[in-house]
């Protein structure tokens, strides 16, 4: 008898001790099945040929712009050597010179400041309103574009596609596009112009109160920087002037 | 043995809890972003926007292989290429907000209360439509044009204070432009229900007349 009741508490035990992590087994099987179904069902029946059809298309543009970038620069080399030989071909030349750096289809070099915007380290589990306080929006980039400008900026990218005259910062579902061009966080704006008043500008305590808020509270990345030595590209796009007609000589 | 058999079981446990954890921590991993997980609706709306920009690009580099090829035989028999350049001029001078244009389009008229964010994005939006030149009351929108907003509400372009009610007029493409403000869910609906007391009226517009960038910026 004396052995049955010390063998007792020894077989009960055991289970016991096990009872816990097979509690816990059980809750992460039960977690990780639920997220893999949450995430089987966006993969809906049509978003794989969508999917391709919209990667083949942002291929496609850029094979455009590139032709486009070509051509250009033939026009402008043929146009060139023509404009030597009178002196209203040079003045056009000259003017159309000008107005191509004013467009924003040339190149620019120079310093400036650079600003880093990107979505903040939140957790899909979080509650909505905070997910959409937490990542960068298309009107958080038209907003620090706006500040540039009002900062004396001579030429603003970003990620490498340039703001022009017909730049449009546009948001379908959690995809921007600029200039047509997809683009995913984080973001990187480079402003060239005076590198004080465009810090001027974003120190300034009204400009970007949306986003420097949403950075304290949300953690959404917004970080600005001098920086030198930048490079701007030129603007590969449309120039798309069909509508429009010119009405001074 | 039965001691062993315990830590074994229970290493292995263990063992798949811990592999849980980390898979389970890496499904929960931070907010991303990527195409794979746009909706079909939105994947659409997408292709159809690239399908429209490719198109353009596609119209243009037709244009610009003929211009290109006019170029260069008027170059080669001496006949110079003014013709080219005077074209050329032309558009930049559009493009560059450098000349005043007419042309059909679409108005905004905006009575009641607005703010310069919404200004900006009314403006972003008609750029996207298409809009070739845009205007808010008498003052031309430039490429570098900011907005702003005075203490007394007026709207500021580039500085210059404009008192309301603001008429933005666009030249380009009316219908296409008109839909995409008017449409279900497009900007104009969205301003009709933050600025409540406002009157916003878009039309359709067959002889627009914007004036040229006032002041220029320079560098």
């Amino acid at each position: 008898m004396a052995t049955l009741t010390a063998r007792a508490p020894r077989r009960i035990g055991a289970p016991i001790v096990l009872i816990l992590p097979a509690l816990l087994f059980g809750l992460l099987v039960s977690v990780q099945w639920r997220t893999q179904l949450e995430r089987s069902e966006l993969s809906v029946r049509y978003n794989a040929p969508l999917l391709d059809a919209a990667r083949s298309l942002q291929s496609e543009q850029e094979v455009l712009k590139k032709q486009l970038a070509d051509l250009r620069a033939q026009l402008d080399e043929i146009q060139r050597g023509a404009a030597s030989q009178s002196t209203a071909s040079r003045d056009l030349q000259a003017q159309i010179e000008d107005l191509r750096s004013a467009a924003g289809l040339t190149e620019r070099t120079g310093d400036g400041v650079q600003i880093v915007l990107d979505d903040a380290h939140t957790t899909v589990t979080a509650p909505a309103a905070n997910v959409d306080k937490s990542i960068c929006h298309s009107t958080d980039l038209t907003d620090i574009i706006n500040a540039a400008w009002r900062g004396g900026a001579q030429a603003i990218a970003v990620n490498g596609e340039r703001v022009v005259g017909s730049t449009s910062v546009y948001c379908v579902g959690s995809t921007i596009m600029v200039n047509g061009t997809l683009m995913s966080p984080a973001f990187t704006i480079s402003v060239i112009g005076p590198q004080n008043e465009l810090l001027g500008a974003y120190d300034d305590p009204n400009e970007l109160k949306d986003v420097k808020q949403r950075r304290d509270v949300y953690g959404l990345g917004f970080r600005v920087t001098r920086a030198s030595g930048l490079r701007v590209p030129a603007y590969a796009g449309a120039l798309n002037v069909k509508y429009a007609t010119p009405t001074e000589r | 043995m039965r001691g062993n058999a315990g830590v074994i079981w229970m290493s292995i446990v263990a063992l798949f809890l811990g592999v849980l954890a980390v898979t389970q921590i890496k499904a929960q991993d931070v907010y991303t972003r990527s195409l794979e997980l746009e909706t079909p609706s939105s994947l659409t709306t997408l292709i159809a926007n690239l399908a429209e920009r490719n198109n353009a690009l596609r119209d243009e580099i037709f244009d610009m292989k003929l211009r290109t090829e006019a170029a260069r035989d008027d170059a080669a028999n001496g006949r110079g290429t003014l013709t080219e350049a005077q074209r050329q001029l032309a558009q930049l001078r559009v493009f560059a907000a450098r000349t005043s244009v007419k042309g059909q389009g679409i108005s905004v008229r905006i009575d009641g209360a607005f703010d310069d964010k919404a200004l900006s994005d009314l403006v972003n939006e008609m750029r996207n439509a298409g809009a070739e030149a845009i205007s808010v009351n008498t003052v031309r929108i430039g490429p570098r044009s900011y907005f702003g907003i005075t203490t007394d509400k007026s709207l500021t372009v580039d500085g210059s204070a404009i008192r309301g009610p603001w008429t933005v007029s666009a030249v380009g493409a009316p219908e296409v432009m008109y839909v995409a403000m008017t449409r279900t869910g497009g900007i104009i609906g969205q301003f009709e229900l933050i600025y409540r007391g406002t009157r916003f009226n878009v039309s359709r517009e067959s002889a627009l007349d914007l004036p040229s960038l006032a002041n220029p910026p320079r560098g």
